[in-house]
């Protein structure tokens, strides 16, 4: 693996119906998914920009993630870095983020949330790779026909139980 | 009273000059009354009937003369009316009613604006006066700022040099190192020239004069001893230092400039960079007149210049290099951030717009787009040369997913705005445009409200291309109106700043408002209308077909039955009209239903039908013109126009003099070409009277270059057209083809060969140039494969000449 390089300055903004069209446009060109259009109007109406939020550089939206309370889980729906920004650690200053916004909150609104979770492509070692060793998640089950316009279409479930 | 109370209400109306002789007959009859003298100063002030405006002063003073006010008006009324002497002496007499320990003594604002003024009187009557006053009145002044620049401009003209150097370091120690103007005044003070040249935005005397060699080096050195030491961090030291560098010098310097720009990421490095393409300009017209600069716009001249290929030059060698190991230099020690390369990407593309090379500049945009798509910067720029490359439609495409981007910036809206008028879309762009109007009901409305002139310009100017001129005449006509409103509003000025004594910002306000009919955008209202109206009277049945009468069969040539049938099909067609226009009526009532009625006023005129009908083409077009001969006199654009509504007018001497006011400003015009050799050729023929001809035909050498007739003049322009074809713009070459038929001096396809041959060398090849050619070559009935075939290949994204 190549060196890693300092990390990239950035900072944090929310996600608007004003701005929601930049976290499309990041979406389409990281993820062979398409979103629908209702996961757009939830993040905009979840208005929770400790879970929801852009990373910004030079002015420009280079990075988001977006993650969202499901019962006891706290689950990570999309993270995306674009292509050229890639290598600077943008990714886990901003799943680190995320993580920090469980500690400040876990005794108020994130009360119930038991763990944080994702699912990732079967292929996508990186990925597997980043949350596991980084984050010290563990790989779970293997969840099949996940994914519905990718080959293969499995997928697993990192999950790490939050205290 | 009576007639007191009559010009209160003819000044409610606007009705100024009514109002006027109402006050002057109150006067006849009560001949002190303060109140009535008071009000018809502020009238005739308003219409600058100054010698009036003494005379009322003059009287107020004279009644009572306890009150500030009376003593300042009569003062302000010396100064406009001429009498300068008078005028100081009036601030001096007031001065010496005052005791000695009173407030108007003491520094403070009012007693400092006033000293300022009585110091701009005396140094327009003599500047060794202006200057003892300036000295003498200092402890009274708290705009220290201003009282320097006067210092120092008093130095300059009283050829005290080195005074005006230390001032000016003076100045820039307060902190004006970044203002040009000053600069350009300490340049002044180097090279010890009394007058500074009037400048705008990063220009200098340097950017402006073209000075010697020996010049500069003065220039520069005292900049590096003196500036560049005390003032390090000043960037506009900095820029000035390059502005008087060799090539070789301004190499490097570009170089360092454009690494600290590109690292911070600034979008308008390529337009900053631009002012350093200077081009000297054509010698003037009179041999001891300095020669000036001019700066480079057309893309030929841009190629050719040193500074323009050194910059490429640096451009190219970063993108290389930051592509291959994300460097500037491969010696560099640290990385660039992720962001440089766009930013380099985004520069060259800029440098390729400078160039017309819209290509290759889409090209690198392209690749900008995938290094980072959420950069809206770069949808506009991609839009722009989409649209300089002849394909709007795709411009306004591109720029819509910007703003889609980002729904709170404002600036990408009104950009996106604009281009939808200019792709013929007003519908769109009103949609867009009402995303920031907060309006109830109709945004257009919030528009005129908002005295919004740019959206109602490009709305008028889109429907003018669309003919429909009811609603464009409107539009342009609302612009007319906010005009008419800025000279309005300066009537509550008088007695306000008279009273605050912001005297010297209130006569710079006179000033502006007596020159408000030569501002570019009332230009740009007029010229519409002029254009419009003209259209009209040169085909009157387009007139009916506006009002939506539908064009008008020629009766006359009719049978009986015939004429019959075709007014029962009229009459139907009408009919039908009418039923549908009272359906959208009902429609859009029922969708209203509930909603109350008050949206603010309604328009009832929203397609400008009844203003059609009302007025008569060629008086209003002649109208707009007069005003602005008076007021745009250095336009030569003004004087095309006067001309076309001169000779529809058939005042031929008019129409003689627009030409020689027009070859004055501009000579080597196209527009201007074709209208002396329209002149030419029609004036000879019509009924004038004897003494008109004579002085057409003692004049009309001079105009033809010294040609005794048009055709000789046109076969002579043709003759430098064929010898040097790269050198003439693109519009003088279809000008001169134009004309080579007009004249019957050439076949079509010998006068299609002077545009043809020529290909896309030259200046003025842009995507409409070339279109207006093809009309013409289509209009003299000429082969117009070729000249298709060689644009398209030069402009293969036009959507204008897509190929068949």
């Amino acid at each position: 693996m190549p060196q890693e390089k300092e990390p990239l300055k950035i900072e944090f903004g929310g996600i608007t119906a004003n701005n929601v069209e930049m976290l499309r446009k990041l979406n389409t060109v990281c993820f062979p998914i398409a979103y629908s259009d209702n996961f757009y109007k939830d993040v905009v109406a979840r208005k929770n920009e400790g879970l929801n939020k852009f990373a910004y550089f030079g002015g420009f939206v280079i990075g988001a993630v977006c993650a969202r309370v499901e019962d006891k889980r706290l689950y990570i729906m999309t993270l995306g870095v674009l292509a050229a920004y890639r290598g600077r650690q943008v990714g886990a200053t901003l799943i680190q983020s995320i993580l920090d916004y469980y500690e400040e909150n876990k005794n108020v609104e994130l009360a119930e949330v038991e763990e944080i979770a994702l699912h990732v492509h079967v292929s996508n070692q990186d990925a597997i790779r980043f949350y596991v060793s980084k984050f010290g998640f563990e790989q779970g089950e293997k969840v099949e026909n996940y994914y519905r316009r990718v080959e293969p279409p499995h997928g697993y479930l990192l999950f790490k139980k939050l205290s | 009273v009576c007639w007191h109370v009559y010009g209160l209400l003819h000044r409610a109306d606007h009705n100024y000059n009514e109002a006027i002789k109402a006050y002057k007959q109150a006067l006849k009859i009560d001949k002190d009354n303060l109140q009535i003298l008071r009000d018809l100063s502020w009238l005739q002030m308003q219409m600058r009937d100054l010698n009036g405006f003494l005379v009322t002063r003059n009287t107020l003073l004279n009644l009572k003369p306890n009150l500030k006010l009376n003593w300042l008006a009569f003062c302000l009324s010396k100064h406009l009316t001429g009498d300068l002497e008078g005028a100081v002496r009036v601030i001096d007499i007031y001065l010496e009613t005052l005791d000695a320990d009173s407030p108007e003594k003491q520094r403070d604002y009012e007693p400092s604006e006033l000293a300022l003024y009585k110091n701009h009187l005396l140094g327009e009557i003599s500047p060794h006066r202006g200057y003892l006053h300036l000295m003498a009145c200092k402890p009274l002044v708290v705009d220290m700022g201003a009282w320097m620049l006067q210092k120092a401009k008093y130095e300059l003209r009283m050829a005290k040099w080195a005074d005006a150097r230390a001032t000016y370091i003076q100045i820039f120690q307060r902190g004006l190192t970044e203002d040009y103007r000053v600069h350009a005044g300490y340049m002044c003070s180097i090279l010890e020239r009394p007058q500074i040249p009037k400048t705008i935005g990063t220009h200098t005397l340097v950017t402006t004069v073209v000075l010697d060699q020996k010049q500069r080096q003065k220039i520069m050195e005292v900049y590096k001893a003196t500036l560049a030491r005390k003032f390090g961090r000043s960037k506009a030291v900095q820029r000035v230092i390059m502005t008087l560098m060799d090539q070789d010098e301004l190499s490097v310097a570009l170089e360092a400039y454009c690494r600290k720009q590109l690292t911070k990421g600034v979008p308008s490095l390529a337009s900053d960079l631009q002012s350093f393409l200077l081009l000297e300009s054509p010698p003037p017209s009179s041999p001891n007149a300095e020669k000036t600069f001019v700066l480079a716009t057309d893309p030929l001249d841009i190629k050719n210049h040193a500074t323009y290929q050194a910059m490429v030059k640096i451009a190219d060698r970063f993108i290389t290099n930051l592509e291959s190991c994300k460097k500037y230099d491969p010696n560099d020690t640290d990385e660039e951030p992720p962001s440089t390369i766009l930013w380099a990407w985004y520069f060259r593309a800029g440098l390729h717009e400078l160039a017309g090379q819209y290509n290759e500049g889409i090209a690198l945009l392209e690749k900008c787009f995938e290094h980072t798509p959420t950069a809206v910067d770069v949808y506009e720029l991609i839009a722009r040369l989409y649209r300089s490359a002849g394909d709007i439609a795709k411009a306004v495409e591109y720029l819509d997913k910007g703003r889609d981007l980002d729904k709170q910036d404002r600036y990408i809206n009104n950009l996106t705005t604009k281009y939808m008028l200019a792709a013929g879309q007003p519908e769109t762009a009103l949609e867009r445009i009402s995303l920031f109007t907060k309006h109830e009901g109709n945004p257009e409305q919030n528009l005129f409200d908002m005295q919004c002139c740019w959206y109602e310009l490009d709305l008028a100017d889109c429907l003018g291309r669309k003919q429909i001129f009811g609603k464009a005449i409107k539009k342009y006509t609302a612009v007319v109106q906010h005009f008419e409103d800025f000279q309005e509003d300066q009537f509550d000025f008088h007695s306000y700043c008279i009273r605050k004594v912001t005297l010297r910002a209130y006569t710079d306000v006179l000033r502006w408002e007596d020159d408000l009919w030569g501002q570019p955008y009332y230009g740009r209202a007029a010229e519409g209308l002029i254009d419009l109206y003209l259209k009209l009277h040169d085909n009157p049945g387009l007139l009916n077909e506006q009002l939506g009468n539908g064009a008008e069969p020629d009766y006359s040539n009719m049978t009986a039955a015939e004429r019959k049938k075709a007014k029962a099909i009229a009459r139907k067609k009408k009919k039908a009209a009418e039923k549908k226009a009272a359906e959208l009526e009902e429609k859009q009532k029922a969708e209203n239903n509930g909603k109350a009625l008050a949206n603010g006023p309604v328009d009832d005129d929203p397609d400008g039908k009844e203003l059609l009908k009302s007025k008569v083409p060629l008086d209003e077009a002649r109208n707009y013109s007069a005003i602005l001969s008076k007021h745009a006199p250095g336009k030569v654009s003004t004087w095309i126009l006067q001309f076309d509504v001169s000779m529809r007018r058939k005042k031929t001497l008019m129409a003689l003099q627009a030409l020689f006011k027009a070859k004055s400003i501009d000579a080597e015009n196209p527009d201007l070409f074709t209208r002396i050799v329209e002149f030419a050729v029609t004036t000879p023929f019509v009924d004038e009277n004897e003494i008109v001809m004579s002085v057409v035909k003692s004049e009309l050498p001079s105009l033809l270059n010294g040609c005794s007739n048009v055709g000789d003049f046109v076969m002579r322009m043709s003759e430098t057209c064929k010898s040097a074809v790269e050198t003439l713009s693109l519009p003088m070459r279809t000008a001169i083809a134009a004309a080579l038929i007009k004249t019957e001096k050439a076949s079509p396809k010998e006068a299609s060969e002077l545009i043809v041959n020529g290909g896309l060398n030259g200046h003025g090849m842009t995507v409409e140039n070339c279109a207006k050619a093809l009309t013409v070559l289509q209009k003299m009935g000429a082969e117009t494969g070729t000249w298709e075939k060689i644009v398209k290949e030069g402009f293969p994204l036009s959507t204008l000449f897509a190929s068949s």
